[in-house]
């Protein structure tokens, strides 16, 4: 007998982001359809488990995490520098519903970066976990080693036509000149029997 | 319940064919709501101008008052209203054939295009087989001379390593270099890398560090690098403003690269716009030329398209790939330079990858890749280009059994061994002078040798990227380079980085596909004009260069029996 276990994840969005002001404070930005329209990246990972991934990460470095939506963009630099003007720290992560994912400071160029993770569908869990650990050293202004970066070059032939039809959906759930909400996430952990 | 597959008896015929590299490669059906489709997409406007009092007040079926920015940009610096009224009555396959006409010369079909509204491009190109555009292209190019671009870049940004692939491509031929960065901060050292690495074997190589804008366009004004490529356009206006950008800002950028003597082109390519969920249903192609008008409109001098990065979206839609070759013709037809595509994987059967490669080398461009990849898909950080540097030999026999010019020579094992050798060593020396991390001699001696960054010893990348900030920070520049190599005795790169600044100054190679030989000559569109006519006309191999192509190492000698 064997047992699987499966992260339900509680997303509810809540009253308009504002600026926060914990100088340990870590902002994950997530995209419009993230968690809500989109449940899976590209690699049929579960939104719940890369968001518990990152939120640990942050955590065991004593970083505060905050989750918040944005609604305005499905652009990833915008996201994430969005993320990083709304963060006390100053740094913010922003995800995309395909898994793309982004670290940015907030007195960068939006199309700068601390790191970017551009090949959704080879960023794995652990990565999601180094990504929210790297996020805090930062913010506590550490000078920090970047996660290696993976490549596969072959990623796009596979992929590059579903992510597009993925970033289509989450684009039809963009809400222009609707501000950017904070987020009550919460997560159970189920264990199931199976034979 | 869906039956399991296995239940079914398969076809072993069947098996065999899933199997094959090509069905890894993602295909869709045409989604032309969404502008998923490559040519021609139901939304697409019909071609139509009016022009009144020299203005043009209705664009392909659009009234001024409803034009988005990019209308706007296009009626009022790109269409000839002199000219359009009478280019726009001729029938569309009547401009197709003149295209593919030898008695029809280039710069007539120049003045034909320039009252040729988007749409209209459109049609025209829509009534070409892909034999048809590429003799159509071997007519438009500008340059006489075909050329090639690689990327140099690694994993690890190992600027030992880099500087010595750079060196390495450099010995094979390649005109023009760009380089990119796995972490931003590394971007002043991959700049340095790949001018010290190009200029160690030869003077006139441009070299350019592709980034976020901003501090793409402050490494050329500090000339460390000698050219820039990444400067994005887009075919809608909600993907362009997605971008913080307009037609105009884009066209401010592209002034300040001219005003400091540097070469740039933009970059733009079919299936950005679906990618970015901003198509409006449009085809791709369509949205593509008025990307490439946008560019005649600004000015610059040419363009990289070719898809580019978005390579795996026209490539899962039917006539995908030509619809990539439409648009590389489409550029030229604009008298602009075209670095045509071939840099990014969109296939896993070598069978299809060469097929479109060919589409670009047979006719030849100014760059029939922009770029080929010096170095291992592996450390490729553009994500992989359509051959790499195992490809190398390949790419080679295939101009040696066509007798086609794809720019790029044989070489020998050892000739490259020294010449990685000696940038490795110039980058050592450099280091020092500047008072940069230490590059030890088992760096110099790995790099010599190296295939990728897996052969490189770990760098202290903490320490590497504090003086790699410190080059913008101190303003670091060309010229600093150049005198410190010169400080070490190290001559003769020194010149040839300071001949590079020279030519800031000069504004030659501003010119129409410029690209510089290695007498420091600038050969551009201007004196080495395309002037193909048909057979025994145009660019045609010199006998010198022909023994070269036909003398590859592997090939044996009859005489050796």
């Amino acid at each position: 007998m064997n047992y699987s276990y499966s992260i339900e994840m509680q997303m509810d969005d809540q009253s308009r982001a504002a600026k926060g002001s914990d100088p340990k404070e870590v902002v994950i930005a997530v995209s419009p359809a993230f968690g809500k329209a989109l449940s899976k990246t590209i690699v049929s990972v579960e939104h719940s488990e890369v968001l518990r991934e990152i939120i640990s990460g942050i955590e065991e470095q004593g970083g505060v995490t905050r989750v918040i939506r944005n609604f305005e963009t499905a652009d990833l630099a915008f996201i994430g520098h969005l993320a990083a003007k709304l963060s006390g720290s100053g740094i913010g992560i922003g995800i995309q519903s395909r898994g793309t994912t982004i670290i940015h400071q907030r007195d960068l160029d939006p199309l700068s970066n601390l790191e970017l993770f551009p090949q959704s569908p080879l960023i794995t869990l652990e990565t999601y976990r180094d990504i929210g650990r790297n996020a805090a050293l930062y913010a506590r202004g550490e000078n920090v080693d970047p996660v290696p970066v993976v490549n596969d070059q072959m990623a796009r032939p596979r992929y590059q036509a579903i992510a597009a039809i993925l970033h289509l959906k989450e684009a039809q759930e963009i809400v222009r000149g609707k501000p950017a909400v904070n987020v009550d996430y919460s997560f159970t952990i189920s264990e199931e029997e199976t034979v | 319940m869906k039956p399991s597959p296995t239940a079914v008896r398969r076809s072993k015929r069947f098996q065999v064919l899933e199997d094959r590299p090509v069905n890894k490669d993602g295909f869709v059906h045409e989604w032309p709501e969404q502008g998923f489709v490559a040519m021609s997409s139901p939304n697409d406007p019909s071609p139509s101008i009016e022009i009144q009092d020299g203005r043009i007040v209705e664009l392909d079926g659009k009234l001024r008052k409803d034009f988005d920015m990019l209308d706007q940009f296009i009626a009022d610096y790109t269409i000839d209203v002199a000219t359009a009224n009478e280019m726009m009555n001729t029938e569309s396959v009547d401009i197709a054939r003149k295209l593919v006409d030898i008695n029809v010369s280039r710069s007539e079909v120049l003045a034909i295009v320039k009252g040729l509204t988007p749409a209209k491009i459109v049609e025209v190109l829509n009534q070409l087989n892909v034999v048809e555009m590429m003799m159509a292209l071997q007519k438009m190019r500008a340059r006489k001379k075909p050329s090639n671009q690689c990327h140099v870049t690694n994993v690890r940004d190992n600027p030992v390593l880099m500087a010595a692939d750079a060196a390495e491509a450099a010995l094979r031929g390649f005109d023009e270099q760009e380089t990119t960065v796995g972490v931003v901060r590394y971007a002043p050292f991959n700049a340095l890398a790949l001018l010290v690495g190009s200029q160690t074997v030869r003077g006139g190589i441009l070299t350019q560090d592709a980034l976020e804008e901003a501090t793409e366009l402050r490494l050329a004004m500090l000339g460390l690098t000698t050219y820039a490529e990444t400067i994005s356009i887009y075919g809608t206006e909600s993907v362009f403003k997605d971008g913080d950008d307009t037609p105009w800002s884009k066209s401010f950028l592209a002034s300040a690269y001219a005003s400091r003597g540097s070469k740039m082109r933009f970059t733009s390519g079919t299936g950005s716009e679906v990618q970015m969920a901003g198509a409006e249903g449009k085809s791709m192609l369509y949205l593509e030329i008025r990307c490439i008008m946008m560019a005649k409109g600004a000015g610059v001098q040419g363009l990289q398209n070719g898809s580019i990065s978005c390579i795996g979206i026209p490539a899962a839609v039917p006539s995908g790939i030509r619809a990539v070759l439409a648009e590389n013709l489409a550029t030229t037809m604009f008298d602009l330079e075209v670095a045509s595509g071939n840099d990014q994987t969109f296939s896993h059967s070598e069978i299809r990858r060469s097929a479109k490669m060919l589409c670009q080398m047979l006719p030849g461009t100014d760059f029939v890749f922009s770029g080929y990849s010096a170095v291992p898909n592996s450390d490729n950080m553009f994500a992989g280009s359509n051959m790499d540097s195992s490809d190398l030999d390949d790419f080679l026999i295939i101009q040696r059994d066509m007798m086609v010019d794809g720019g790029l020579r044989p070489v020998e094992e050892s000739e490259v061994i020294e010449v990685r050798y000696q940038a490795a060593k110039t980058m050592q020396v450099l280091f020092d002078e500047l008072g940069f991390p230490a590059i030890t001699e088992e760096e110099i001696d790995a790099a010599t040798y190296a295939n990728s960054s897996d052969d490189m010893p770990k760098r202290n990348v903490m320490e590497d990227l504090k003086a790699a900030e410190s080059v913008l920070k101190e303003g670091i520049t060309g010229l600093d380079v150049a005198l410190a190599l010169a400080n070490r005795g190290y001559h003769q790169v020194a010149e040839r980085i300071f001949n590079m600044l020279k030519q800031r100054v000069a504004g030659d190679y501003l010119h129409t596909s410029a690209i510089i030989d290695e007498n420091n000559i600038v050969r551009s569109a201007v004196n080495n004009e395309n002037d193909y006519t048909g057979p025994g006309t145009g660019y045609r191999m010199s006998e010198e260069r022909w023994e070269e192509i036909k003398n590859i190492r592997q090939a044996i000698s009859p005489s050796e029996y």
